[in-house]
């Protein structure tokens, strides 16, 4: 849900990252922290486990400078994604105005992925969105991860995921940053033409 | 491929989902690898091998029961837990979204703090009740069933004397808290409510009243806790006809009040809604059940800015059977 202030002319909207447990959407916010220092706005939260799965959520906001006379603000959410967590995961994406679905490349972990953007549909349903609507980036994340682990293609993935969907998709790898800036900027952008169709905040 | 690579392999692939957290997905692997073993290669030469394996799927056992079986949630550092507050509130009003931070608190498994958010909102009339409740859902969350019991028990004790309370809110109080108990197969049995409050609210005989005893009458909105309503469907009746139903999404709610977007189009609603209309005939769907029940419009207005504009806003009084 984006916040404006028209009097300051500023806009700030919230973007999620969602998928699958140990899928990298973590990993994916970390690398933006580390490599976009000049836009982060302050430190990145995260609240992980021993075993490093997100419990909770992590948080990073972000400053992108003035864009059409807006200053425009983003806040970046991952949710958990382990299926036990989904009460907070429905709250962290509730007011989601754009959206990277991470899924893994990993063969053996193909149901999982489906199951979780099924998840995903049935979340923003009950948040009153559509997944056909909303703002939606679908990023392949492990391609680098190769050798002995079966990965699927990209090919594979589109059917799968992006049949229906027909939304923007990137090869990733957000443990080397391979494709990870390409998403967030083109959900961004997809996010801010929808806000702008909706609330002309641009000038 | 030779069973020794084979074996190489998938070894290799269980360790990597491993280190990459797929617990289930390495455990599964090792299995296959020890299978492998089993089959192929005679006991003597394999005796190790098969052991080292079974090993790390016992240690990978304890790490998946320990992750399926979550402790505790950790309490996280204030600053967080404000963030928490800050970011998860999605009320416009002041009130209302310190309700949405207290709840979101819960959701997040910060329970002290969220029993101190919530003994804040005691203090307003309008969220009193479901605070009260809320405390002691907590509670039951944050420990042992027997010491969350006692907390819970002592909490209610400490509400019973007049001043906070009705006693027609310390009864419902007291009932859902019964419930609570009988969940965790607790067995207490609390104080009545009626005799204390009366007892405290009893005039003094030495001493006799100046003014009546006035019962203060209920607020129709502390009745029931609701559900997050994702849609409503509306049933209008015009001149004893019942209309199809029509279902509108949710835009916003705050207890038993949703806001609901009228399209245009919806002529027949548009030409019949009013504010204090009811609306005998209405389904609330939520993301568990759907309930049947009716409404009472509180506002009915046209949206005349925005990217609705045109449309109507309909703010609708649930009432569920």
């Amino acid at each position: 849900m984006a916040v404006f202030n028209l009097k300051n002319r500023e806009i700030e909207c919230k973007i999620v990252y969602y998928g699958p447990g140990r899928s990298g959407k973590t990993t994916n916010l970390e690398y933006i922290f580390k490599t976009y220092k000049k836009q982060v706005a302050d430190q990145m939260v995260t609240i992980d486990t021993e075993g490093d799965r997100t419990l909770f959520f992590d948080f990073l906001p972000m400053g992108l400078g003035k864009i059409k006379g807006c200053d425009v603000k983003v806040q970046l959410y991952t949710v958990p994604g382990q299926v036990q967590y989904s009460s907070t995961r429905k709250l962290v994406l509730k007011g989601a105005d754009g959206i990277v679905f991470v899924a893994d490349s990993f063969s053996i972990r193909r149901e999982k992925n489906m199951l979780s953007l099924k998840d995903l549909d049935q979340n923003l349903k009950e948040c009153g969105l559509s997944i056909f609507r909303v703002p939606l980036i679908l990023q392949y994340n492990k391609r680098d991860v190769g050798g002995s682990i079966p990965i699927m293609s990209i090919e594979m993935m589109q059917n799968d995921l992006n049949k229906q969907l027909k939304v923007p998709y990137y090869p990733a790898s957000a443990l080397t940053g391979e494709g990870v800036g390409a998403t967030l900027k083109e959900c961004m952008k997809l996010t801010l033409v929808r806000l702008q169709k909706e609330f002309k905040w641009a000038q | 491929m030779s069973i020794k690579e084979q074996v190489k392999s998938v070894l290799r692939e269980a360790e990597t989902y491993r280190t990459q957290g797929l617990f289930n997905e390495a455990m599964v692997k090792f299995k296959y690898a020890s299978e492998l073993i089993e089959k192929n290669v005679k006991p003597e030469n394999s005796r190790l091998l098969i052991e080292g394996i079974t090993k790390k799927i016992e240690l990978l056992k304890k790490t998946i029961s320990k992750y399926n079986d979550p402790e505790k949630p950790p309490e996280m550092p204030v600053e967080i837990q404000n963030l928490i507050k800050e970011k998860f509130s999605f009320s416009t009003d002041k009130e209302s979204a310190a309700l949405d931070g207290a709840i979101a608190l819960t959701k997040f498994g910060q329970f002290d703090r969220a029993i101190k958010e919530f003994k804040e909102l005691l203090k307003m009339e309008s969220f009193r009740l479901v605070a009260a409740k809320n405390i002691l859902r907590c509670y039951f969350a944050s420990s042992s069933s027997s010491s969350s019991a006692k907390a819970a028990v002592s909490q209610y004790k400490e509400w019973l004397p007049p001043g906070l309370f009705t006693s027609g809110q310390l009864e419902k109080i007291k009932v859902f808290l019964e419930n609570l108990l009988k969940e965790k197969g607790v067995e207490i049995k609390l104080p009545a409510v009626k005799e204390e409050v009366a007892a405290k609210n009893a005039p003094d005989k030495a001493m006799p009243a100046t003014k009546p005893l006035i019962e203060m009458p209920e607020s129709e909105e502390e009745e029931e806790e609701f559900l997050d309503i994702s849609s409503v469907g509306i049933i209008l009746e015009t001149g004893g006809k019942k209309h199809p139903e029509l279902i509108m999404d949710v835009s916003f709610q705050s207890g038993n009040m949703v806001s609901l977007i009228v399209p245009l189009r919806e002529k027949l609603l548009i030409e019949n809604l009013k504010a204090g209309l009811k609306l005998n005939h209405v389904q609330f769907y939520s993301p568990i059940a759907i309930l049947n029940g009716s409404g009472v419009v509180s506002a009915f207005t046209r949206i005349g800015s925005g990217p609705k504009m045109g449309n109507y806003s309909l703010d609708l009084k649930m009432f569920t059977n």
